[in-house]
């Protein structure tokens, strides 16, 4: 069941539905006002379709945004994502169909990669290498519990595990945090070193490549990444 | 992403599941109730880890049925914007690709691929760059960035690009 109640976020600059059960942008991952509601039309094809559907969309900051109608506008020709708030922000448009450069925001970059920022304090992230532990021996217990017909294994525990142990790089979980922990002293986020662990990249200058958002503190910490690259590829498991 | 997150649910139980096993019938109910389900706000739930407490039970007015508060662990599954991760292809055709990465289905169109890969059609289609030195085909690995995410009730659909710096094939199915 679709829910038509939109509300946005100023300051991402983006309009995205809510629901009782989806009330979270998944831009800036606060939550939609509840009591905000909208109409939201679609034009041609399914509404919310990131694949087929078109329309228009005009978004205005929060100050302005009461009971207007918002169209959402999902395009494959370019794939431009519309975030346009354009009564504050004069009218610029994040695209991300020509080489990923972003220009919607003063620093691009400074809205990527932030999910820590608004994620709930009891949220861990977890290095693909952790999860493939964790999961694992949640599997060997269900196989005791599988014997039970009446329990079935979800599909998505399959996927979940399959996924974590296929990306997982690393055989010893406690080593790679053990290395990366330190650079949260240099600025770096949880989420930042999540990733950093799962894609193992070779140098630092893949780091910053892949992590825009570190940019903004280049001079900074780019030392210590190297060190922690290299400390890591002592570990890198055979193959 | 994979989190460990604490979530809290109220359980409601049938007067049937009473008695010494009360416990064990809550928790494989919650089992049953949340591992492989999906919300926009925490992803996919992949996993029950723990059961961090279970509150008093409300007798619910009319019936015999009693709510419990669960509080517990779980690992979920949850893609965010600009996050880089692995993913496997899994078709192929001239809009672009799907992928999956996890329970997640991630979409890479053909305009977010590099220029120099073109669309070749055939028993196996695949993008194949002009020298063919790279190929991206079915169960291909490629590492790409997520730059849109939208959900359903019960799944999450990505939007990815692979071409930014150092993203693509990561390894071909048909060198190994």
């Amino acid at each position: 069941m679709r829910c038509h109640c939109i509300s946005p976020h100023s300051n991402c600059r983006s309009v995205f539905t809510c629901s009782a059960c989806t009330s979270l942008c998944v831009v800036c991952f606060k939550f939609c006002r509840p009591n905000q509601l909208f109409q939201m039309s679609d034009k041609g094809g399914k509404a919310g379709s990131l694949l087929s559907s078109k329309g228009s969309l005009k978004g205005k900051d929060d100050s302005a945004a009461k009971a207007k109608a918002r169209k959402v506008q999902f395009s494959t020709e370019g794939l431009e994502s519309i975030m346009s708030n354009g009564a504050k922000s004069g009218g610029k448009v994040d695209k991300v169909a020509n080489g990923g450069k972003s220009s919607a925001a003063k620093d691009p970059h400074q809205n990527e990669h932030r999910v820590d920022q608004e994620l709930p304090e009891n949220f861990k992230c977890l290095m693909d290498c952790e999860a493939a532990v964790m999961l694992q021996g949640i599997q060997d217990h269900m196989v005791m519990l599988s014997r039970d017909p009446a329990i079935k294994i979800p599909a998505s525990f399959d996927k979940g595990l399959h996924y974590a142990k296929s990306s997982s790089k690393h055989s010893n979980p406690e080593s790679v945090r053990n290395i990366l922990e330190p650079l949260k002293n240099h600025g770096l986020t949880e989420s930042e070193i999540c990733v950093i662990a799962n894609v193992y990249p070779e140098t630092a200058d893949v780091v910053f490549a892949l992590l825009p958002s570190l940019k903004g503190k280049r001079g900074i910490n780019s030392q210590p990444i190297e060190d922690s690259m290299n400390e890591l590829a002592k570990l890198k498991q055979p193959m | 992403m994979f989190f460990h997150i604490v979530l809290e649910r109220n359980m409601q139980l049938h007067p049937r599941y009473f008695g010494r096993n009360l416990r064990d019938n809550l928790v494989s109910k919650l089992m049953k109730d949340v591992e492989g389900t999906c919300s926009g706000r925490h992803g996919f739930v992949v996993a029950v880890t723990g059961i961090e407490n279970i509150g008093k039970g409300l007798i619910r007015d009319g019936t015999g049925f009693v709510t419990f508060p669960v509080k517990y662990q779980c690992v979920v599954f949850r893609p965010f914007k600009g996050e880089i991760l692995e993913a496997v292809v899994t078709m192929v055709n001239k809009m672009g690709f799907f992928a999956e990465a996890g329970p997640v289905q991630i979409f890479v169109s053909n305009h977010l691929i590099p220029d120099d890969m073109e669309f070749q059609s055939g028993d196996m289609p695949n993008y194949t760059t002009s020298d063919g030195s790279v190929k991206i085909q079915k169960d291909s690995e490629v590492r790409l960035k997520i730059i849109g995410t939208r959900v359903d009730a019960t799944e999450i659909f990505c939007i990815g690009t692979i071409k930014d710096d150092f993203l693509g094939v990561i390894n071909d199915p048909t060198t190994v």
